[in-house]
């Protein structure tokens, strides 16, 4: 039963390309058509940046900070993750005996420990 | 003021066709309560031509070509009439949604909003569409084609996916599958690679500023919504979503009230997931033009337009099912068909959206990402402890179920009011941010803009 519900989520998955696509399809069918023009000159396809001349290319160095928040994510996400099978099965693992509890707050403590630090040494500052 | 004139001037309808909507209504209704009867009668349960749950019939057909051919044939049949029914739907929502959000933010700015365009201006999203498609495509010199290429189809993936697992009926489900939460989460994280895709294929800075805002806002907003959705996991039990609405039907309990915390932080940081107002500083106009999308033209940037809608709307469905009890309607699903009950909850948290976007202004960037980082973050791990215990304490305590529910129901309503008056961050900086200033939206009681326009229109 479950294998077969994952291959509906390729049938979606293909339709969900194929949807957008139509009308892109058509607008290009608009153009054969010479309905939709199609001129390009050197000053229409320039970066639009406000009428102002594009100063270089955009794909350069950016600021850091943007890393910091990718790092943190990436760790608490990845945690976060690993406490859905916990999540799921924790009212049977609760009816067995109240331990899970404490095994629980270990884990999230590491990750609320992980947010203090990250406080305390300012990583969330966006400067 | 009447309540029937209050709704006439919301909708800007006249007398004459609010009556034709009410009659409309009406004999809906009416052919609804004769469905009921029969329904009632116990003629029409669980047969084929049962309309209140379309899965009756798919089971039908998919029986009766089992009996002819091989079970490949039902198979794709079956996904085909499954997917075509989630494409038509968005499909009608894109269509009739654009023309629903103008004509309220409209009313929310005391104006008509589009009316020129067949009867009401229905007819508006279709002539922009044709007009988006005979426009001219440019592709700017300097950008990287083939990646330029695919967001415009690539945006369109998380929407459509995430909409599998929602369930409509009791059987008609298109994707029931185990995980549900987990793929609902996993799909919506594919968003930021579209977006970050289409402003670095740009070569543009604004585009590259936008998506690099979009992607940190969003994955910053992704651990909110996982934690708060870790919690609805923790009292169901439970990662199907069909088995989600089931538990909120069985216990006559919408998790919207017991989990207030989990229910805020979900909706207010999935609105930053997918780029709206209050959060849409990846598109911030005054300041970096429009953001990712900023090269596209023609049909690319309509597809980025409708997406938003789109978007708008699964988050809707999912608030709705996760929250909002789904399809269950307290009884009332055995009359009106639960697909519709379904589709009146994705539009309420709709019209919600609009709202906000009608009455908030836009967050700075770091007043985003401190608000996540330093207060839904840390509340959110507070909500998941505090739904652990109570879920422990809700199998171990041997009561009937209504007692400890009510009892969290009131605690856990009682710690969102606390955790919203007195640990909410002032936010910094600002023209006018002053010790004492109060930033706090103002939760008005009387419709402002009708009774504004009232004295605009009764003014000599």
């Amino acid at each position: 039963m479950i294998p077969e519900q994952y291959g509906r989520a390729g049938v979606l998955l293909l339709f969900a390309i194929l949807f957008p696509a139509l009308p892109l399809v058509l607008s290009h069918l608009l153009y054969r058509l010479r309905i939709r023009p199609d001129r390009p000159d050197p000053v229409k396809s320039a970066a639009y940046e406000c009428g102002v001349e594009a100063e270089g290319s955009s794909w350069g160095r950016f600021n850091a900070r943007y890393y910091l928040f990718a790092i943190g994510f990436v760790i608490f996400d990845v945690e976060v993750i690993f406490l859905y099978p916990w999540a799921a099965a924790h009212a049977e693992l609760a009816l067995d005996s109240l331990a899970v509890l404490w095994k629980a707050a270990l884990f999230i403590g590491v990750l609320a420990f992980g947010l203090a630090y990250a406080w305390r040494r300012r990583a969330l500052e966006w400067r | 003021m009447s309540a029937r004139s209050a709704l006439g001037r919301l909708l800007a309808l006249g007398p004459l066709r609010l009556a034709a909507l009410a009659a409309a209504l009406a004999l809906a209704a009416a052919a609804n309560a004769v469905v009921g009867y029969v329904v009632i009668d116990g003629r029409l349960d669980g047969e084929w031509y049962d309309l209140r749950d379309l899965g009756f019939a798919v089971a039908r057909l998919r029986a009766e070509l089992d009996a002819v051919a091989p079970p490949a044939l039902s198979y794709w049949v079956t996904a085909l009439v499954g997917v075509g029914g989630i494409l038509g739907f968005l499909g009608l929502v894109l269509l009739l949604g654009s023309w629903v959000e103008r004509r309220l933010l409209a009313r929310f700015q005391i104006r008509r909003g589009p009316n020129r365009v067949g009867p009401f201006g229905l007819l508006q999203p279709l002539a922009d569409a044709l007009k988006l498609m005979q426009k001219e495509v440019l592709v700017p010199r300097g950008a990287d084609r083939l990646l330029y290429a695919v967001p415009p189809i690539a945006v369109f993936i998380p929407a459509v996916l995430a909409w599998g697992p929602v369930p409509w009926a009791p059987n008609m489900t298109y994707l029931d599958i185990n995980v549900g939460v987990l793929y609902v989460i996993a799909v919506s994280s594919l968003a930021v690679l579209a977006l970050f895709m289409a402003g670095w294929a740009s070569n543009n800075h604004y585009a590259l500023l936008g998506a690099m805002r979009t992607v940190a806002m969003m994955v910053s907003y992704e651990i909110p919504v996982s934690l708060a959705l870790l919690s609805v996991v923790l009292v169901t039990g439970t990662l199907q979503l069909s088995e989600i609405v089931l538990w909120q039907e069985q216990h006559r309990l919408w998790l919207g009230l017991l989990l207030p915390v989990a229910f805020l932080t979900f909706f207010f940081s999935s609105t930053a997931e997918i780029n709206r107002t209050p959060n849409d500083i990846a598109e911030a106009e005054s300041e970096i033009v429009a953001g990712y999308h900023t090269e596209y033209s023609g049909m690319k940037a309509g597809l980025f337009i409708a997406i938003e809608l789109g978007n708008a709307v699964v988050l809707g469905a999912l608030v709705a099912t996760m929250f909002l009890g789904g399809w269950s309607l307290f009884g009332l699903e055995t009359w009106i068909p639960p697909y519709l009950v379904l589709a009146a909850k994705t539009g309420a948290v709709y019209f919600v959206l609009v709202w906000l976007r009608g009455t908030l202004p836009r967050f700075r960037l770091d007043q985003l990402m401190g608000f996540a980082w330093k207060y839904l973050i840390p509340i959110s791990i507070a909500n998941v402890g505090v739904v652990a215990v109570e879920a422990a304490i809700l199998v171990r305590l041997d009561a009937p179920g209504i007692v400890p529910l009510s009892a969290f129901t009131l605690l856990n309503i009682a710690l969102a009011v606390a955790c919203a008056r007195f640990a909410m961050p002032e936010p910094s900086g600002g023209p006018s941010a002053g010790r004492g200033a109060s930033h706090a939206p103002v939760l008005t009681t009387v419709l402002g803009g009708l009774r504004a326009s009232e004295r605009l229109r009764s003014a000599p």
